[in-house]
């Protein structure tokens, strides 16, 4: 396996991506979902939807609900109520790692890198859902198990040099700076050629000029033909996504253009409100 | 299967299973405490009736002096611990593992040093109320078993006011809680923990006191109660140690039940088994609410 | 360290684990042979806790159902060694995977609790199923393993069976842990919620593993029986278990080699004790209690650490 035959599978993953933009149904619907803890209605009937191949951002001020609907979203917590559709079938009540294998990559406000392995070990990761060796098989050391881990290296490798993670490589990932585990997970989850990409507040903790950087790398990320929905409060970053949905107070109060957004009375009301 | 028997096995279950809680609420009130689990809790019992029966034996002490004393020693063993075994540890990193691995060996050693010290004779206590019975129905139950109950419940009921309004218990949740914020409100956290294994010590010790009439004392009996124990902890629920009365009583009335049902040699299958489907079935204890699995 | 080096310190090792059953007396060698038999078994036991932080106390009930399966096929029913291995390991696999299935959902301390009540259960059913397992009275005669007519008849040769199996199954694992599911095992000790958003089975991988740590019970287990031609209940109680795990803890479960430490100790050492008269198991218990102090990470990593020292300067 070389850098080539890498190089070749990166650019499969885009042509697929491009066909996958090319449908008409949103490729993440979410319908009609509310959720409430104890007596607090943190949701209440969200319904919007990210199309194939596009940048989309869903903002909101903080306590808005944005966590809550990630979480459910991403499977981490079942929503009392309505559904969410994946490209094309209902994974409301799918366990995380099956929403995982079907291309739902999700990040975490805080990294979570797998702190004991090192930098090059979490991005190797990343490959895990494509391949299929047996625990048996990488007992026996079979030729599958050896040419994955020949893959494993190779992809881990070429993304470590995309995304700027060649000086780190060998680090425990939990020695790594902040904002380079964020670079880690991002790397990881690209890893895994995901369908569609979920940001969750990437840019907590970063300062401007890394919020800059963060942005372009996402552009080229979309650019490349992966859809990408972002969760932040913070609009800086935002304003690269195509289309905004404005959460506040449990529901949505705005979508549209970022420029047409910002214009909105009620979502200038609900951030000055915070503000 | 008759009343009376059943009646009986009810009630000798019920003793048990008082003395599983105890040395389960010394488990779990530990853990609770220190994140510990205490693997010699039942060696805690061990050193009470140890301690009991050498001063009753040995020394003519009467009775109450000698239970009294016996229980107090079970809260220094627990405090010389903590500070002669488990801080060491603490201070070089141990983890969860290697502090039960920490308790396991101190297990075997007190295990050890009262075959070395005593020997392989079991020693019985005089019971509270002597050999007198209670008959309720047609089933008897001894005395001292009705004592022992009231003991555990009155235990049970003095911890819960310990920890929700003494300012001594208050303190040592909040250091359990939370260590850092503890610290900074001026609470002596290493000494909350040192005072935990010391309460688990004397629970431990009570617990041996009061099972020491019903069962020999004998220098191996701390591991079987400790399995107990920590069967009943779990089963209601690390995060509220009253629980582990719960816990106790309900195991030892399915094992006595499983006695009666079908045979003694099968009772602690019948029990285990019984065990492993409510885990399943209420992962968070029987008791509890909704916490962390598992503790 | 440079490859001749290298090669040198291996040779010398392997120099020395081959003359040692010929210059220690047999006593000495009959304990390594047993300590050769705990290193495998608590290898299972140190894998699991060490990847997927499973405390396991119901190996003993797998190491007991591989001696008892050797026993009958190969006592009772006069058919060779290999059928008796595969039967316990396909059993113990079974059972494992049976039980482990709902079990392996529980997490903590619920599941340290339900392996220990299956060791409890193991131990009953041995001793109240005497019908198949002979109760306290055991069974005995089982042949030696004996291919080809030479057989593994003393402390010496089974040394030189015991520790090759020991040293392949070392291998296997240190396979295992350098592959995609042993990456994926890390990984899923370090973030579970990270892993499972990369869609890593977590739940199937302890399955797997917890399997597989049971047919290394089950191997060692008769493994044990032809050696000893002799099996019964007390071989195989929750204090065997105990022992298993303490092994694993003392020789440190995130290397491969560890439980070899930990199982020389559990062996060796007792032994060299008990010329102490009755104190011995106490000195025991405090040697124990020392080691797990000094070295919070086991032998093993203790080792380990001493190693990447020493490398770094």
């Amino acid at each position: 396996m070389t850098a080539e035959m890498a190089a070749e599978m990166t650019a499969e993953m885009t042509a697929e991506m491009s066909m996958a933009a090319q449908t008409a149904d949103p490729l993440l619907q979410v319908r009609q979902i509310s959720h409430s803890f104890g007596g607090l209605h943190v949701l209440r009937g969200v319904d919007f939807g990210v199309p194939a191949g596009s940048l989309t951002g869903l903002i909101g001020p903080n306590g808005a609900g944005k966590s809550t609907l990630f979480n459910i979203i991403s499977g981490f917590l079942p929503p009392q109520r309505g559904s969410v559709r994946f490209d094309g079938r209902d994974i409301t009540r799918d366990p995380v790692r099956t929403r995982a294998r079907a291309g739902l990559v999700r990040t975490f406000q805080t990294p979570k890198v797998f702190g004991k392995l090192s930098v090059r070990e979490n991005l190797m990761v990343g490959c895990h859902r494509h391949l299929a060796s047996g625990v048996a098989g990488n007992m026996l050391r079979s030729r599958r198990s050896r040419a994955e881990m020949e893959l494993m290296h190779a992809q881990a490798a070429q993304a470590g040099e995309r995304f700027g993670l060649s000086e780190v490589m060998e680090r425990p990932a939990g020695q790594v700076p902040a904002g380079m585990q964020r670079l880690v997970e991002l790397a990881r989850g690209c890893l895994s050629r995901p369908r569609l990409l979920m940001l969750d507040e990437p840019s907590s903790g970063l300062n401007t000029t890394e919020i800059g950087q963060l942005r372009e790398l996402l552009q080229r990320l979309n650019r490349e033909g992966i859809t990408i929905l972002l969760v932040s409060h913070d609009m800086q970053l935002v304003d690269v996504a195509s289309r905004v949905h404005v959460l506040c107070f449990g529901s949505i109060i705005a979508s549209g253009a970022m420029a047409q957004i910002k214009q909105d009375e009620r979502v200038r009301q609900a951030y000055l409100g915070f503000q | 299967m008759s009343l009376s028997l059943l009646l009986q096995s009810v009630l000798s279950g019920l003793t048990n299973g008082f003395v599983y809680g105890l040395v389960g609420l010394g488990l779990a009130s530990i853990f609770r405490g220190t994140r510990i689990i205490n693997a010699m809790q039942g060696d805690f019992a061990l050193i009470g009736g140890i301690t009991a029966a050498l001063l009753l034996e040995r020394f003519g002490w009467p009775m109450a002096p000698a239970f009294a004393a016996a229980v107090a020693i079970g809260g220094i063993a627990g405090w010389l611990m903590e500070v002669a075994l488990v801080r060491p540890l603490r201070r070089r990193g141990g983890s969860e593992d290697s502090y039960l691995l920490l308790t396991l060996g101190v297990a075997f050693a007190v295990s050890a040093l009262a075959l070395y010290v005593f020997g392989r004779d079991s020693h019985t206590l005089p019971g509270i109320g002597g050999e007198s019975i209670v008959v309720i129905g047609d089933a008897a139950i001894r005395t001292h078993s009705v004592w022992l109950i009231a003991i555990s419940l009155a235990v049970m009921g003095a911890l819960r006011l310990f920890f929700a309004r003494t300012a001594l218990g208050l303190s040592m949740m909040a250091a359990a809680l939370d260590a850092d914020g503890a610290l900074t409100t001026g609470i002596n956290v290493p000494l909350m923990r040192t005072l935990t294994f010391a309460l688990g010590g004397l629970i431990g010790g009570l617990a041996g006191v009061l099972v020491g009439p019903l069962v020999n004392v004998y220098f191996d009996m701390g591991l079987l109660l400790t399995l107990k124990g920590f069967a009943a902890a779990i089963l209601g629920g690390l995060a509220n140690p009253m629980g582990a009365i719960v816990g106790g009583v309900t195991l030892g009335l399915l094992e006595s039940l499983a006695i009666v049902m079908v045979s003694s040699g099968y009772k602690d299958v019948i029990a285990m088994a019984i065990l492993i489907v409510i885990m399943i079935a209420m992962p968070n204890g029987l008791l509890g609410r909704r916490l962390r699995k598992g503790g | 360290m440079p490859p001749l080096s290298r090669v040198l310190m291996w040779g010398i090792a392997f120099a020395v684990w081959a003359a040692l059953p010929f210059v220690a007396t047999r006593h000495i060698v009959d304990l390594l042979v047993f300590a050769g038999l705990y290193a495998i078994a608590g290898l299972g036991v140190a894998f699991l806790l060490g990847q997927c932080g499973i405390v396991s106390l119901a190996q003993s009930v797998f190491y007991g159902i591989g001696a008892y399966c050797t026993a009958w096929f190969c006592a009772h029913q006069a058919l060779p060694s290999p059928v008796g291995i595969a039967a316990g390991i396909a059993l113990s696999t079974g059972i494992a995977a049976l039980v482990g299935w709902p079990i392996l959902r529980l997490s903590g301390h619920f599941l340290a609790l339900a392996t220990l009540a299956l060791g409890i259960i193991g131990q009953v059913l041995f001793l109240e199923w005497d019908g198949i397992t002979g109760g306290t009275l055991g069974i005995g005669g089982i042949p030696r393993i004996a291919p080809f007519g030479f057989a593994f008849d003393t402390p010496l040769r089974f040394y030189f069976l015991v520790w090759p199996i020991a040293l392949l199954l070392l291998v296997l694992h240190h396979n295992l842990l350098h592959s995609r599911n042993g990456l994926a095992l890390r990984a899923m000790r370090d973030s579970p919620e990270a892993a499972a958003a990369l869609g890593v089975d977590i739940h199937k991988l302890k399955v797997q593993i917890f399997v597989l740590s049971a047919a290394l019970g089950s191997a060692a287990g008769s493994l044990f029986a032809h050696y000893v031609t002799f099996v019964s209940v007390d071989s195989f109680s929750i204090d065997r278990a105990i022992s298993f795990l303490l092994l694993a803890v003392l020789g440190g479960v995130y290397t491969v080699w560890g439980p070899v430490l930990g199982a020389l100790f559990i062996t060796v050492l007792p032994q060299w004790l008990s010329r102490l008269g009755d104190i011995h198991a106490l000195v025991f218990a405090a040697a124990l209690i020392a080691a797990v102090i000094l070295l919070p990470e086991g032998f093993g990593g203790a080792i380990r650490k001493w190693w990447h020292a020493r490398v770094a300067k």
